[in-house]
């Protein structure tokens, strides 16, 4: 059943886009597929029934829409990793805001509540996300479930996948450090020696007083079968150890988000494959807890051989996580690491399987830009989503026309 | 009659103990660089924010300042030459609303000393009292080029007080960072901020027209302060002896300041319809404001702030934290310079400690947006963003902003276009002094707080 799962995700996806038939042939494309090691000329991509069916030289697709793309370069389209896109429109509003609940905790998914047409949504997608994994916003030791979806401004068809990782936090404030790691094991212990979410109540509680509901207990019992990773968010070195021991510990898949002081201790993070969220633009010691914070800190954690994954410092506009991957790149991190970060890698650490990549088989997730993604003079002049052509408009757009000129 | 006579005589020193004290700066400034080397930095490319065309060459500097631009400019004895070929040269970035020092890192409740919010009206705090020069905020700016900034209070309130432009060397005091000359300046504040803070606790302001309200109410109690004062002015000094000097009142002063054209308003003012009633209420007032900050729609009203002579300080793309940040355009720079045939005066400014140690980054994508749409802007203009049009609204731009004979050496060279993510400062020079050299690990200084902060063996930065 456990593996069934990503099958039937993958067929749910192939059915929806078979609705769209439309088929496109991309000419002459520079591609960058996330698996190659450099960029490839002159292929041509035929995109039909939602997914990349054919990549190569010379492909002839009858009845396709072409696109002469004259060597542009294509990239898979971009995954914002952790953010609040969908979930929230203007933070100082809080009717405007769905992103934390002080009702659930650990088993508090946003899924349903999720909304494509946020003017977030094709605002991002005009700087080059095609997919969000939308996170609960920090909230005491657990955040909630973050849910992948596409940015396709559909209302039906946005989920991707529900329920993909566990956040939570561990920092410095009320209590100590210590308690929460101490809180989160004790959790962990809880819900894996508890067989039926029947022995606990229904109804929620007070985290910190470690109350739980059954809907916290199931969410907390997945990422002890190994279902979905834990995501924590921490900054400082002895804290990162803690974490990578603890996950040892627990037989669980960690992943760790933030990370300042992370290159302090890289090595141990790439020993025990944990990958790191973390926006490299922030080198701000803003606390104690980041008192190590570095621009190369990205690179440093490459050369090690962490599976980095790049992500904004703001919901807003998490497509300039390029500007952080650009920043990352120019301290050191390989470009194609880089782009890595902000596709593939994200895929990969999330179970999404079959998206993330220009590969043949995998989803039409693609972005043409006019030039490098990571400059900050690149616009992106196309977005194909499930194999379906975008709209590259905004709200944003619209109020430059009204008053340009004018 | 004696006692009499002691007690006139005391008044009378009062007086002109008051007189005198008028005439001196307090808290003037102390910064007063060592002689630079003789330094030749040869055959980069130039942006000037003085010249409109691309412009390779060299700069020699002299005693702290600017000696010569030109071509292939003769190597005078004892200079120190730096090969600047296949580099761009620009001068030192200045960023017009930085909250560093006032707002330090670490972000620590002890000092975290920006926003005397306790009242809607503060024009008697000044930012400099606030200042922490330790903050490891600083020496990050630098290394992003940042020469010159400006620290402000925060927005809280209506009218948040003083602010004052610093050199961004390390000091042990805050006068010894103190711009000299510099104009003080005087913080606004429009829209959300004000009417949340105090209608919070139930108090005036909690809506906008409550806002306009105080601001009215401050600048007629200000009016008759300077007529009081212009007043005792304006009398013999015999009648001045015979008479009580106007009692000080330090936020009245400060007010004053700005009616007499000393003090330059800087207004924080994200929506067009509230520049253009602020800009009612300085004409109401006879006063001027220099700059609106975080104009957010100022590509509304580019037109009204171009005819006017005011600057707008703009990001490149912060929108959607509060609703007055709402109507975000990546064009909105391009707009405001390009406003009546170029009369339009942009600034990209950070509010950050992260985005003031990248305005070339955040200016390169402004500029990218506007030459997208048609908007002829080339980077010989764009510097301007970050240099000599922050400089103008500073009252500054005699001494910086621009690479120009006889002002202050302070120049970024960096390893290639500054308007590209891949570029990075490799020297920045203020006064002719090199404070940061990428090839050198003992530049910038560290702060105070970053020797071995981490490991007693090493420093932070």
């Amino acid at each position: 059943m456990k593996n069934l799962i990503p099958i039937l995700s993958f067929m749910i996806l192939f059915i929806s886009s078979n609705l769209n038939s439309e088929e496109f042939l991309l000419k002459n494309a520079t591609v960058f597929t996330g698996s190659s090691e450099s960029k490839l000329e002159k292929i041509d991509v035929l995109i039909s029934n939602g997914v990349i069916s054919r990549m190569g030289k010379g492909i002839k697709g009858l009845g396709a829409k072409e696109l002469d793309l004259e060597g542009k370069l294509i990239t898979p389209g971009l995954i914002s990793p952790m953010s609040q896109l969908g979930l929230i429109e203007i933070e100082l509003e809080p009717r405007t805001r769905n992103d934390s609940s002080s009702i659930y905790s650990a088993g508090f998914s946003i899924a349903s509540t999720f909304n494509p047409q946020s003017t977030l949504i094709p605002y991002n997608l005009t700087g080059g996300i095609t997919l969000t994994l939308s996170s609960p916003s920090t909230n005491g030791l657990f955040s909630g479930l973050s849910s992948a979806f596409s940015t396709s401004g559909d209302l039906k068809e946005s989920l991707v996948k529900k329920d993909i990782a566990l956040i939570a936090t561990i920092s410095s404030g009320d209590d100590s450090k210590a308690a929460k790691l101490l809180l989160l094991e004790d959790f962990l212990n809880f819900a894996r020696n508890r067989n039926s979410e029947k022995e606990v109540s229904l109804l929620p509680g007070n985290q910190e007083e470690g109350n739980i509901s059954s809907r916290d207990l199931l969410a907390i019992k997945k990422v002890t079968k190994k279902e979905i990773p834990l995501i924590v968010r921490t900054d400082k070195a002895s804290d990162i150890l803690s974490l990578i021991d603890l996950a040892e510990r627990n037989d669980i898949n960690l992943i760790i988000a933030g990370a300042s002081e992370g290159w302090m201790v890289a090595k141990e993070i790439a020993d025990s494959d944990t990958p790191i969220i973390l926006t490299p633009i922030d080198n701000i010691p803003s606390s104690f807890d980041s008192l190590g914070s570095r621009l190369d800190n990205a690179s440093r954690l490459h050369k090690q051989g962490v599976k980095l994954i790049i992500s904004s410092h703001e919901t807003h506009n998490s497509y300039l996580s390029r500007q952080g991957a650009g920043i990352a790149v120019s301290y050191g991190l390989p470009w194609e690491e880089a782009l890595r970060a902000l596709t593939i890698n994200i895929t990969e650490s999330f179970g999404l399987e079959g998206i993330g990549a220009l590969r043949e088989g995998y989803r039409a997730d693609i972005v043409i830009w006019s030039g490098d993604p990571l400059e900050l003079t690149t616009f992106v002049e196309g977005v194909f989503i499930g194999g379906k052509k975008m709209p590259v408009k905004n709200r944003s757009m619209k109020l430059r026309d009204r008053y340009l000129g004018g | 009659m004696k006692k009499m006579n002691l007690i006139y005589s005391l008044l009378f020193l009062f007086g002109s103990v008051y007189l005198h004290s008028k005439d001196d700066t307090p808290f003037e400034s102390t910064y007063s660089p060592e002689n630079s080397d003789l330094i030749l930095i040869k055959g980069g490319r130039l942006l000037t924010a003085n010249e409109e065309n691309p412009f390779f060459g060299d700069i020699l500097i002299s005693k702290n300042k600017i000696k010569e631009i030109g071509l292939n400019l003769d190597a005078p004895p004892n200079v120190r030459t730096i090969n600047a070929e296949g580099k761009w040269v620009t001068p030192g970035i200045i960023d017009i609303h930085s909250h560093m020092g006032v707002y330090p890192a670490p972000s620590l409740n002890s000092s975290s000393d920006g926003n005397e919010a306790t009242s809607p009206t503060t024009a008697h705090v000044w930012a400099e009292h606030s200042v922490w020069t330790q903050d490891p905020q600083m020496p990050l700016a630098l290394k992003g080029g940042i020469t010159t900034f400006h620290v402000l209070p925060g927005s809280a309130n209506l009218i948040g007080g003083r602010g004052v432009t610093l050199k961004n060397v390390w000091s042990r005091t805050v006068q010894g960072m103190k711009f000299p000359n510099a104009p003080y300046t005087l913080k606004m504040a429009c829209g959300e901020n004000p009417k949340r803070v105090y209608g919070r606790r139930n108090s005036e302001p909690s809506t906008r027209m409550g806002n306009v309200a105080g601001y009215r109410k401050a600048w007629i109690k200000a009016q008759a302060y300077l007529n009081r004062q212009m007043e005792y002015e304006a009398k013999s000094d015999e009648a001045k002896e015979m008479g009580y000097a106007p009692t000080r009142d330090l936020e009245l002063e400060t007010l004053a300041g700005v009616l007499k054209g000393e003090i330059l308003i800087q207004n924080h003012c994200y929506r067009g319809e509230e520049m253009a009633v602020m800009l009612d209420i300085a004409k109401e007032f006879n006063y001027k404001v220099t700059t609106f900050h975080h104009a957010i729609e100022a590509y509304k009203v580019a037109d009204i702030l171009a005819k006017k002579g005011v600057c707008a300080a703009m990001w490149a793309d912060w929108w959607g934290f509060k609703h007055e940040a709402f109507d975000m355009v990546w064009e909105n720079a391009a707009i405001v310079d390009q406003a009546i045939n170029g009369k339009g005066c942009a600034i990209i400014h950070s509010d950050s400690s992260v985005g003031i140690q990248r305005l070339n980054q955040e200016a390169a994508k402004a500029l990218a947006a506007g030459n997208r749409v048609g908007l002829d802007i080339t980077k010989e203009r764009a510097i301007k963003w970050i240099t000599l049009n922050p400089a103008k609204a500073l009252g500054i731009d005699k001494w910086v902003g621009s690479i120009e004979k006889g002002k202050m050496a302070d120049l970024v060279i960096w390893d290639g276009d500054p308007f590209s993510i891949y570029t990075k400062t490799e020297k920045v020079f203020i006064d002719g002094l090199l404070k940061y050299d990428s090839l050198d690990s003992d530049l910038p200084k560290p702060t105070d707080f970053e020797l071995g902060i981490i490991r007693p063996e090493e420093d932070r930065i």
